[in-house]
């Protein structure tokens, strides 16, 4: 059962790959994403940064939980060098 | 072990600027280059230099290591209590409730300053903390 569900998300992940191979990526014309971006970034969140403007903006939960991740580091290191008390 | 007397007078002249710096880069996140995790990073090379001219002990009186690891939990708590203020007010999770402003001054971007400051808060004592934590248990300067 475990076996024939991997291979399901296997072939499932094979063909995806297959279908986006033809897809240009540096095609001006697939990159609406970052236009909408350019263009609207400034009256959607206010911030004249672009960058801030996405990874506080549009990606905030990247931050969020990049955030986590440095916390959990932290955790980690201490609580390995404290040792046994 | 103690470091000579320039070093020592040199970082004392020198801390206050890099924190200045340092506050500079996360206050004005959203305006220029810069953001909490860098400005962050540079508060806690400012403790880290501290440390490493005047000696662990010295430092601990100024940045105790209970209130840094204190500071660390808060500003992360402030982060995930400030998103859940966004469904408070009507918005989505860590949405922007308040208001945009002019852009290009400092009031502008609505949540991204109080963001950036808890980032920032949150990074210099976790770098700090790491390097405590590195001193105390595992060698001496």
């Amino acid at each position: 059962m475990k076996k024939t569900f991997f291979i399901i998300i296997m072939l499932a992940m094979a063909i995806l790959f297959i279908l986006s191979v033809d897809i240009e990526y540096g095609n001006p014309k697939n990159l609406d994403v970052a236009n909408y971006y350019i263009e609207q970034g400034l009256y959607d969140t206010g911030a004249i940064n672009l960058v801030a403007s996405i990874y506080l903006g549009y990606r905030a939960y990247d931050t969020l939980i990049e955030t986590i991740v440095l916390f959990v580091s932290v955790v980690g290191v201490v609580f390995c060098l404290r040792g046994k008390k | 072990m103690r470091s000579s007397k320039i070093i020592r007078t040199i970082v004392q002249k020198l801390f206050p600027f890099i924190m200045l710096f340092g506050f500079y880069l996360i206050s004005h996140g959203h305006l220029s280059p810069g953001g909490g995790f860098q400005g962050g990073v540079v508060l806690g090379t400012a403790i880290i230099l501290l440390a490493l001219s005047h000696g662990i002990e010295q430092t601990e009186k100024k940045f105790k290591s209970r209130w840094l690891n204190m500071l660390e939990k808060l500003g992360i708590l402030t982060l995930i209590f400030l998103g859940f203020l966004g469904i408070f007010f009507g918005w989505s999770f860590l949405g922007n409730f308040l208001p945009l402003g002019k852009p290009g001054e400092i009031a502008s971007g609505g949540l991204m300053l109080p963001f950036s400051i808890a980032i920032g808060i949150k990074v210099a004592a976790g770098v700090s903390a790491i390097f405590y934590a590195l001193i105390k248990y595992r060698g001496e300067i």
